[in-house]
């Protein structure tokens, strides 16, 4: 068993920069060509940007193909072949797999998958996994309900296929999912980091168990940015005494990216299967030189029931400009996802992410783990609520709790917020993807 | 790095893999055991062809 070996493909992983670069180009004329010849709505879309699979010769010329974003994929869904649209690639009966967007931000997408995607799905996670430590020797506890939505079904069968032994912790409540991992010394977890910190907490709170005493010795975090951030990931890592990483991944797109062992502060994006490109908010240019933020624009370069072909992930990122320890030559970016478009919202004129406070309620000691947001107005004036739980006994550092939130709230967002401290256990608990962030402008 | 030697011969024995799955599915018609377990050996060969396969004939230099 080459359970040494640190990279799941020594030769991609370690490819220079420069072929990598070939390959992808390689890979987007295929894939391009692909849609083009089989989607309408495809072709329909570059036969009215005038692009033909023979004009992508460069790079120059991938930058000319355009975006597509969610709202252009619900207009063709619902409708023949039903329920995916014209964007579909392959027969129906091809299909085997279904899988939607949970709707975050509007209606859900609908994801048609052949069984060759489904085992590219399990491919792109085999990287994280292998990167990350997990080896065969590994029982991986996944507490996650089994449905429509794409979440860690592909780790699930990415574990398999590395040749962990997979526990389901499909339908079982938080506290018989830690009896579970308690009765079979599972050694390695996937969740949310929400549902990580809940499952710590109901563990610690209402089961009066350890939970760095149950030998789980790494825990992969996705759905959320929280494991890169570092107040997060300090919790998660003393609550449970493991390792915890980072991975991304959505629906339309694929399992793009990942943090490895040597946890260097952001993500590798998987380039032998994934074209990221960043580009500027404002300007629409390509961002290539590091430490500059940007949207993601993403190619899954070998996924081809319904195709993503420079889509538009609304997701935050930057390059990284420092090599990482592991020597992948994946390229890092820095700190992981950053935010989301669709979640910068301007307050007080000033662009606000919620990450930002996420990093500052994370990192100070005394605080709980749960925090809410809610911008309202007063007259005219937009104002911040920062709801937030002390821990028990910590009554007594409350004002220096206090004047260190609104220190660190001004220094990383340069705005001032009202806080109001709520008994322990009274915030909203969130079981998959959390809602911290509440605008009630429009309504106010 | 200590498989780029070896490269163009793995990819030759995928290549041989794949083109026996195919002869098989073609003589698998009408035999739903046979063509579906090969369907699934040829998404599995997919990904020993993105893999390895894929970058055997990117040229030296680029």
């Amino acid at each position: 068993m080459h359970s040494d070996q640190k990279y799941w493909n020594p030769v991609l992983e370690t490819l220079s920069q420069k072929k990598l670069k070939a390959l992808q180009l390689k890979k987007f004329k295929r894939i391009f060509q692909w849609a083009y010849d089989r989607s309408k709505f495809h072709r329909k879309l570059y036969n009215q940007a005038g692009i033909t699979p023979q004009d992508i010769q460069s790079f120059d010329d991938v930058r000319q193909v355009p975006i597509v974003d969610k709202s252009m994929m619900r207009d063709v869904q619902r409708k023949d072949p039903f329920p995916y649209g014209d964007n579909l690639c392959v027969s129906l009966e091809a299909v085997c797999e279904f899988r939607q967007t949970s709707g975050t931000t509007g209606q859900p997408i609908y994801q048609a998958d052949t069984w060759q995607d489904w085992e590219w799905w399990a491919e792109c996670w085999s990287y994280t996994l292998w990167a990350q430590g997990y080896r065969p020797h590994d029982r991986v506890f996944i507490p996650f309900g089994y449905n429509v939505f794409v979440a860690f079904w592909a780790g699930h069968y990415a574990a398999e296929k590395i040749g962990c032994e997979v526990v389901p912790g499909g339908v079982l409540d938080t506290q018989a999912r830690i009896l579970k991992m308690r009765e079979l010394r599972a050694t390695a977890l996937m969740g949310t980091p929400t549902y990580i910190l809940v499952m710590a907490d109901t563990a610690k709170s209402k089961m009066n168990i350890d939970p760095s005493g149950l030998g789980i010795l790494k825990i992969t975090c996705a759905g959320e940015p929280g494991a890169s951030i570092p107040g997060t990931k300090n919790r998660l890592e003393s609550a449970w005494g493991a390792k915890v990483f980072d991975h991304a991944g959505a629906t339309e797109i694929g399992a793009w990216s990942y943090e490895c062992s040597a946890q260097p502060g952001g993500m590798h994006v998987n380039d032998a299967f994934f074209l990221v490109e960043i580009e500027d908010i404002d300007t629409g240019e390509i961002i290539e030189t590091p430490e500059r933020r940007g949207k993601m624009i993403i190619t899954a370069l070998d996924r081809y029931a319904q195709p993503c072909i420079r889509f538009d992930s609304k997701d935050i990122i930057e390059w990284d400009s420092k090599e990482c320890a592991c020597s992948r030559t994946f390229r890092l970016i820095k700190g992981g996802v950053l935010g989301r478009t669709d979640d910068i919202t301007k307050v007080k004129g000033v662009l606000l992410s919620p990450i930002a406070i996420e990093q500052v309620v994370r990192g100070i000691e005394g605080l709980g783990d749960e925090f809410e947001v809610v911008v309202d107005k007063v007259g005219d004036i937009d104002r911040i609520t920062l709801k937030i739980e002390l821990l028990p006994g910590m009554e007594k550092r409350r004002s220096a709790i206090d004047q260190m939130l609104k220190d660190q709230l001004r220094l990383q967002t340069n705005l001032g917020y009202r806080l109001e401290y709520h008994e322990i256990g009274t915030l909203p608990r969130y079981n998959v993807k959390a809602k911290r962030f509440k605008d009630l402008r429009e309504h106010s | 790095m200590e498989f780029d030697n070896n490269l163009n011969e793995i990819s030759a024995k995928i290549q041989l893999l794949k083109k026996t799955a195919v002869e098989l599915k073609k003589l698998g018609e009408n035999f739903p055991a046979l063509e579906k377990n090969i369907a699934r050996i040829l998404a599995s060969l997919k990904m020993l062809e993105l893999n390895i396969s894929d970058i055997v004939d990117l040229s030296p230099d680029g």
